[in-house]
């Protein structure tokens, strides 16, 4: 084994440098696809079966998507392989798992017929399954991942029946045929179809309430590779819910119907409230992380369903634009910082091997660079200036706020509702990111693990650093990434592109578009507050530092005249516990106090202490159908009595049942 | 030339905002005071804290990271700032070369100073500072959004959420004139201005006992010139949310141009409304207890309830 050693790090190092490779590729395609002008590409896929002929077509939204999952696996591609050195049992079949995860994601977006697309996806469920189960040989990961492929499954049932009527109708499975199709059926089929599609999608993003295997699955699988669940994967659902309500499943003519806009809307509020509400709860690192994937994935869908009630024909084309873009917008940010966040609590679990945060704490000494790139990515993701996550979210209020002026009415309603939900899940995700970042990361280590962290090493440094960048480029200088935005908007919108809307004062300047009469739009311009706030920190640096006379010194924190030491410092738990109270209805919080008495009562041994908030989609929906199944199994085993002239009249049964069903149509 | 103009009546307004910060703490401080019957200090006592703490030397917690020296530093640049974005004196009815920021960018930057200040709470290792910012966190998330709403509920009429704009417009603009709505907006605001100054019934600000502090509470580690940069931002933070009350419900007075008996009257109607503001402040400190921190939610709750009818009854 020792002898192999070499050769395996070196293999493992090539498959993730292949990786890297193929997502510079991919990124270069995306980006010569979105402003290089090129039009469309197209590639047909040699005939598999005879069926179907396969292909791969990149139109605008296809490279968006492409660029957003080049991003984060080039990041990976970097961290992985000395995150899997550090202590990965399998990593050649990790890498190669990760190799196929990759290109199956890339497949889908860039799917030309819908059988490539379900292949693809299929393949994406497979490989991630894989990196769930393979890290850690526990009873419980395993339960995550059958959870997963249970949730994914039914999920990819429902596009089953989606994909297979629109082929049915269409004769082909390509796209072309799917919108030729789509184009005759009826407003009610039409809806049906849209919402299971939005429940097959659903069910793989993560919205509530089909979010319960999230959490469990995506901390399980190695770190690199979480950010990429995470921060990519729900984003390919997401492509599937934009490539099928604007555009197969669209009407031809006309507004997209109000229904779809408003479940959209509703669901995206609901994902991003409850999202962060669990979130808030968590004390594993990366469950922490997931939980606020659902929250994420439910802002993307506040902007698109807002574009959906907007769009087309309903004299709010800028403003649609404008909620669409800053959907978009919000995809790409969450890709840069949730892959970066996921990536430093990678680091801190593989140099301490604890992902419970009340035993760490204490590493910013000791990690220097994991924690002040994770800060940045809390900041980014608690939707504070000056960083990316502040832009998209700016958008999406602005979008909402016109956009419910000029709907007016329930639908407007909904839009404020929306906008005040949103304006809480901001505050809900800082409140938690102070939490996750000063217990993690400040104060004193509360373990061995976390005293003896060191820093990761370089080229993990690297991968965050990547994000980085995009998180603070997209901040600083959002201006300069709206082109981007503009293929995918103009082709599901039409009209004009987010460059011309949101940017018609120059780069610089980010506009929110379609004002009341006689008004101008609202304007800001982040990068000229950014300059104005560094300047400002500048100044006050200097003037903290000019009349001192006396000395700094260093005396430990005031406990009280007692000893300083670890158990002082306030743990996640605590940190919470004042939202577990207020927010009370939805927690169901439980605790349990446990007291060990010595001879006399006044004498206390021992105190423990356990608690635990309830998800509720959990408690009130998957138990109970749980809990039903089960019934409804145990019932049938009765009529099983292990007779084969039994099985047969059952056949026979249905068989009679289906034909006098189908012949009759 | 106009732009360079404008630059410069920005920054003044800003400068106006940070230096009559402690005056206006200063103020309220001393209505306390001769509320309880007593003498009080000097109107002028803030400054010469101020002064005093930055002429002192520093002491730092040894389990403290670097990052907490630039906490004070951070925490005052963001919320300084803010000021750009509120019209004082001025408030011209043309869109300016390079619009700083909106409503929505103001909180969101007292958001980030608060996110900071909790950070650098933490950082000490103490259990007071902890749970200050445990505290401080469950409160702004709770403000935040009905002080969004309530923001909101002026900009929807208005279309836009650029202070500036919604103070010039609110003469001219027909949806803009006053209505239901708003009075319910601004009695939300003034719930949340309670909070979000660090006032009774929310927060006691003039206490040393560390159980009922909430932004006092993490303060505690720091000291010397640091401390004077958050005190700062605190008084900062007060006059700002004060300015924006009165930007977005009284927009009266406002200077359009820069002529001087113009600029006179506008910073007469500015310092009118601060001082009927600051008077409120005052009485309800004084005649309220404070409230238990778990009842504060309800308390909240009317603030958040009044924003979000105040923004329905807009919308439709």
């Amino acid at each position: 084994m020792a002898v192999h050693k070499p050769l395996l790090r070196g293999a493992v190092w090539l498959g993730h440098l292949l990786i890297l490779a193929g997502a510079s590729a991919g990124a270069t395609l995306a980006l010569r696809v979105l402003i290089g002008g090129e039009g469309t590409l197209y590639l047909a896929l040699p005939r598999l079966f005879p069926f179907a002929e396969m292909s791969l077509s990149l139109d605008g939204l296809s490279a968006f998507f492409l660029l957003v999952v080049a991003l984060v696996t080039a990041a990976a591609a970097l961290y992985g392989p000395s995150y899997l050195g550090a202590h990965a049992k399998a990593p050649l079949v990790q890498t190669f798992a990760l190799a196929v995860f990759v290109a199956c994601m890339a497949g889908v977006c860039c799917a030309g017929d819908g059988l490539t697309f379900l292949l693809a996806w299929e393949g994406m469920t497979l490989a991630s399954y894989v990196l769930v189960v393979s890290d850690t040989r526990s009873d419980d990961n395993t339960r995550a991942g059958l959870l997963y492929l249970v949730m994914a499954h039914a999920g990819t049932a429902a596009l089953l029946v989606v994909f297979l009527t629109l082929a049915e109708r269409g004769h082909g499975f390509d796209f072309v045929a799917f919108r030729t199709a789509a184009r005759s059926l009826h407003g009610s089929t039409r809806t049906a179809l849209f919402i299971l599609a939005l429940v097959g999608f659903g069910a793989k993003a993560g919205v509530v309430p089909l979010h319960v295997w999230l959490p469990k699955a995506h901390p399980a699988a190695p770190s690199h590779a979480s950010a990429l669940m995470s921060g990519v994967m729900l984003k390919v659902a997401l492509y599937g819910i934009f490539r099928l309500g604007f555009d197969i499943l669209a009407p031809a003519a006309g507004p997209l119907p109000a229904s779809w806009g408003w479940t959209v809307l509703i669901v995206g509020t609901v994902s991003a409230v409850i999202g962060v509400l669990l979130a808030l709860q968590q004390h594993d690192l990366k469950r922490l992380l997931a939980f606020h994937s659902v929250e994420n994935v439910g802002i993307i869908l506040i902007g698109a369903g807002l574009a959906m009630l907007l769009s087309r024909g309903r004299g709010a084309e800028p403003l649609a634009t404008l909620a669409l873009a800053a959907a978009l917008l919000h995809t790409l940010n969450h890709a840069a910082f949730k892959g970066l966040l996921f990536l430093g609590a990678g680091s801190v679990i593989s140099r301490t091997g604890v992902r419970n945060m009340e035993e760490l704490g204490g590493l910013a000494r000791r990690m220097p660079w994991t924690t002040w790139l994770f800060l940045l990515g809390a900041v980014a993701i608690s939707a504070l200036p000056p960083l990316n996550g502040f832009v998209s979210e700016w958008m999406t209020f602005q979008a909402l706020l016109l956009g419910g002026a000029k709907l007016g009415g329930a639908s407007g309603m909904l839009a404020g509702v929306a906008a005040s939900m949103l304006a809480l899940t901001g505050g809900l995700a800082a409140a938690c990111f102070a939490k996750a970042f000063g217990v993690t990361f400040l104060g004193r280590p509360r373990s061995v693990h976390a005293e003896q962290a060191s820093e990761s090493p370089a080229p993990m440094i690297a991968g965050m650093l990547l994000l980085v960048g995009a998180c603070v480029a997209l901040g600083l200088v959002p201006g300069y990434a709206m082109p981007l935005l503009d293929g995918p908007t103009q082709e599901l919108l039409g009209g004009l592109g987010p460059s011309a809307v949101v940017t018609a004062r120059g780069p610089l300047v980010l506009s929110g578009n379609g004002a009341a009469s006689g008004l101008e739009a609202t304007s800001i311009s982040v990068t000229a507050v950014a300059a104005l706030l560094a300047l400002l920190a500048a100044v006050a640096w200097a003037l903290r530092g000019w009349p001192r006379r006396a000395p700094r010194r260093l005396a430990p924190t005031w406990t009280c005249g007692m000893l300083p030491s670890s158990r002082f410092d306030y743990t996640a738990t605590a940190f919470a516990k004042p939202l577990r109270l207020i927010f009370a209805a939805v927690y169901r919080p439980r605790r349990a106090i446990t007291k060990e008495t010595g001879p006399s009562p006044y004498v206390i041994r021992r105190l423990g202490y356990t608690g635990e908030v309830v998800d509720l989609a959990e408690t009130m929906l998957y138990t109970r159908l749980k809990r039903w199944i089960t019934a409804t199994a145990q019932g049938i085993r009765a009529y099983s009595t292990g007779r084969i002239q039994g099985y047969i009249a059952f056949v026979l049964v249905t068989l009679v049942v289906a034909l006098w069903f189908f012949a009759r149509a | 030339m106009e732009d360079i103009a404008t630059i410069g009546k920005v920054v003044a307004q800003a400068g106006l905002l940070v230096l009559l910060g402690p005056l206006l703490t200063g103020f309220i401080q001393k209505l306390k005071a001769r509320l309880q019957c007593r003498q009080g200090a000097s109107l002028w006592q803030p400054y010469r804290d101020l002064a005093k703490l930055l002429r002192k030397g520093t002491v730092q917690s040894d389990s403290a990271s670097p990052f907490f020296r630039a906490v004070p530093v951070l925490v005052l640049a963001a919320t300084v700032t803010t000021t750009v974005m509120l019209p004082v004196l001025w408030a011209p009815s043309r869109a300016t070369l390079l619009p700083l920021g909106d409503a929505i960018l103001l909180l969101a930057l007292l958001a980030l100073a608060r996110f900071l200040c909790a950070i650098g709470a933490l950082d000490a290792g103490g259990a007071f500072g902890g749970m200050g910012a445990s505290r401080e966190m469950t409160v702004g998330l709770l403000v935040e959004p009905a002080m969004m709403m309530a923001v909101f509920s002026v900009a929807v009429a208005g279309g836009t959420t650029d202070l500036v704009h919604l103070a010039a417009r609110r003469g001219t603009l027909p949806a803009l004139s006053w209505q239901a709505p708003d009075l319910l907006a601004l009695f939300a605001m003034l719930v949340l201005a309670l909070a979000e100054t660090g006032r009774i019934p929310v927060d006691n600000p003039d206490t040393h006992l560390e159980l009922t502090m909430l932004h006092e509470g993490m303060l505690l580690e720091h000291s010397g010139p640091g401390l004077a940069c958050i005190v700062l931002a605190t008084h900062t933070k007060q006059i700002v949310i004060l300015t924006l009350l009165a930007a977005l419900f009284f927009p009266l007075g406002l200077a359009e141009g820069s002529a001087p008996i113009e600029i006179a009257l506008a910073g007469a109607a500015f310092l009118a409304k601060l001082f009927a503001l600051a008077i409120f402040l005052g009485l309800v400190e004084s005649s309220y207890a404070k409230l238990r921190f778990f009842r504060l939610p309800q308390f909240l709750g009317l603030g958040l309830v009044c924003a979000f009818l105040a923004l329905a009854l807009r919308i439709l």
